[in-house]
């Protein structure tokens, strides 16, 4: 029992920082645009979260490096949806910038007597009965709270893009932006606000990893998470639902390795770190992972022909 | 970002620019294969870096590199700018030094571990399986659980040779010792490296030696977050990282050994070697915590003494050793 309970709280507690990230992916993809530049979001948002919690305590800290993420968003979105670069061209100079931005940032925080180099993390918060469910009890409801933010987030998030008129107005962009400017509404902004909104949750995920698991900061700890959150996205199949399915699975991959290692199992473990990837490939592959993305992802949101 | 990282080490490397009455005109760059944040080996490293600026009056910059065409590029650009000692800090700097060395016969290459000697490469190789060995003593000796376990970035050789020599010690105390070898796949992933250390505690570890950089720092982070585990440290004095959950430290004294090629280097009595320093020259070393003699008894303690004096008067053999 004991094996089963720790692997799950820790696919949850890995799966945290990934749900949010991909969750920013989902709507910004959702809206026709693949910000590739999300790990730059994460970063950055990692760093600032450091500091701002240092300060004012992990509540503003969480919320600051959202708006790091944002940010670093919003550079993606001015090339991208205003001058029109190329998606991928212009998320991989993001994901640069925002890893250097924050290394650098790092690096001249550092300096002085009063550098910050360690907060205290938030608690995990036990909820009653529930956490005393068998075998996922302690794994869903022995969490920081940051995880219980996502058990509302992904409703939420269903709720909008299906049963609101901004939801339906974010996926007609995704689809198809000429009919979304027929009907009134300017894909570009619709996209640059899906954009922005999508780098504050990766930022909050960057931010996690600092108030709610290590309470520091280093160069590269956001380990090419937004890659991976990418890759949740198609294997979610662009639906919040799905999403979050898929960080649970690439959270219970990373949680295996560790237990795979910690039982001296003799599976070498770079195999293990590969085994995600795999998988999505395979769902891309078996369930037609083309049809099901946005028909207008990628695509320049431009309604002249 | 490699770029920005070279402008901000220009910024705050270059905060004396007076040479002074002792001045060597020496210009030594650093390359680090990770951030020097991370209190262990690129830290350390940083500080030697600094240990020299400030005892020699040297100009110095760091750059942090990532792949081996990374180390290769950087090694010519700071020899072709002029600077007379360039450090590749790690074992897997040893190619690219020797392959650019003959092209650059006014400036000295050292990388932090390996063998690789050419008329103007040397390296330091450091014994860091000897206090590897006396950790694996202290770790087996206040394990209550008799459980023990060691928290790897990749499996580099010298790690391997540590966790090694970590294994002998603890079973030369307590043959019924069960000792977990795992490795976080890589030295940054802080947050992996938590998750290790718990998966660790939660087969009942109790002591976790770990040599992963800033990953390593996750590990820390378990035992702030986990009752009853401690964390050996290793490459620097890790001790007032977590203060009194660390039982102590296998430390290597990079300042000093950058310091005695960077003292040659200016005197010109360089001579092309692997420089062997190692527990006899206390350049590493095992530094014991506070925390370690509340652990175990004081006769433990004097077992761990004797042995770092054999190692100190070089009658100590390592256990599977050619």
């Amino acid at each position: 029992m004991t094996v089963a309970d720790g692997f799950l709280e820790a696919t949850v507690r890995s799966a945290t920082p990934l749900a949010f990230a991909a969750l920013g992916e989902l709507i910004a993809e959702r809206s026709g645009v693949i910000n590739i530049g999300l790990e730059g979001s994460i970063a950055l948002g990692a760093f600032v979260a450091l500091l701002a919690t240092a300060a004012f305590g992990p509540a503003t800290g969480l919320v600051a490096g959202g708006l790091a993420g944002a940010a670093i968003a919003l550079v993606f979105a001015t090339f991208v949806v205003t001058l029109r670069a190329q998606q991928v061209l212009a998320g991989t100079a993001v994901s640069l910038l925002g890893l250097g931005l924050a290394a650098a940032l790092h690096r001249i925080s550092m300096i002085g007597p009063d550098a910050v180099s360690q907060v205290v993390t938030i608690p995990v918060v036990t909820i009653p009965v529930f956490s005393q469910i068998p075998l996922v009890g302690p794994a869903l409801f022995a969490q920081p709270l940051t995880t219980y933010a996502l058990y509302l987030l992904f409703p939420t998030a269903w709720f909008f893009l299906y049963r609101t008129v901004g939801g339906v107005v974010v996926r007609a962009t995704g689809e198809n932006p000429e009919a979304a400017h027929a009907s009134g509404h300017s894909p570009d902004a619709v996209r640059f606000g899906a954009v922005v909104v999508g780098g504050f949750f990766a930022g909050i995920g960057g931010a996690t990893l600092v108030v709610a698991q290590v309470g520091t900061f280093s160069d590269g700890m956001s380990a090419g998470r937004g890659f991976i959150a990418i890759a949740i996205v198609a294997l979610g199949r662009w639906h919040p639902g799905g999403v979050a399915v898929g960080a649970l699975v690439f959270g219970a991959v990373s949680a295996l390795q560790f237990l795979a290692q910690s039982l001296g199992w003799s599976v070498p473990y770079n195999l293990l770190l590969a085994f995600p990837y795999l998988l999505t490939l395979i769902a891309m592959a078996a369930f037609g992972g083309v049809q099901a993305s946005p028909a207008a992802l990628g695509r320049d949101g431009a309604t002249r022909r | 970002m490699v770029f920005l990282a070279a402008i901000v080490t220009s910024a705050c490397g270059g905060a004396k620019p007076d040479a002074g009455a002792e001045g060597t005109g020496l210009r030594v760059a650093l390359l680090t294969p990770g951030p020097i944040s991370d209190k262990a080996w690129n830290g350390g490293a940083y500080a030697g870096l600094e240990r020299i600026r400030d005892s020699l009056s040297a100009k110095i910059s760091h750059i942090q590199v990532k792949t081996p065409a990374d180390f290769e590029e950087n090694f010519r650009q700071y020899a072709a700018a002029g600077y007379s000692f360039v450090i590749g800090h790690g074992f897997e700097f040893q190619d690219a030094a020797a392959r650019v060395a003959g092209e650059y016969p006014n400036t000295v290459f050292v990388t932090t571990g390996g063998e690789t000697v050419r008329p103007n490469v040397a390296a330091l190789s450091f014994a860091f399986d000897e206090p590897s060995y006396l950790a694996g003593m202290a770790a087996a000796l206040a394990s209550k659980t008799g459980v023990i376990a060691g928290i790897g970035g990749t499996e580099l050789p010298p790690v391997k040779t540590s966790f090694a020599a970590y294994t002998a010690g603890a079973q030369f105390v307590r043959p019924d010792i069960r000792i977990i070898v795992t490795y976080v796949g890589n030295w940054d992933d802080m947050s992996a490296g938590r998750e290790q250390a718990l998966a660790l505690a939660r087969r009942g570890a109790d002591v976790i030696f770990q040599n992963a950089d800033a990953a390593g720092l996750g590990v820390f982070q378990a035992a702030r977050d986990t009752k009853g585990l401690l964390v050996i440290g290793s490459n620097s004095n890790q001790n007032a990282v977590a203060p009194g959950l660390t039982l102590g430290s296998v430390v290597i004294d990079i300042p000093h050994a950058f310091l005695l090629v960077a003292r040659e280097i200016a005197s010109k009595s360089f001579a092309p070697r692997v420089i062997r320093l190692g527990t006899a020259n206390d350049v590493v070393r095992w530094e014991p915590a506070d925390v370690l003699a509340t652990q175990i008894p004081a006769a433990a303690m004097a077992r761990i003494d004797s042995v770092r004096g054999a190692m100190r008067a070089g009658t100590f053999t390592m256990p599977g050793a050619p």
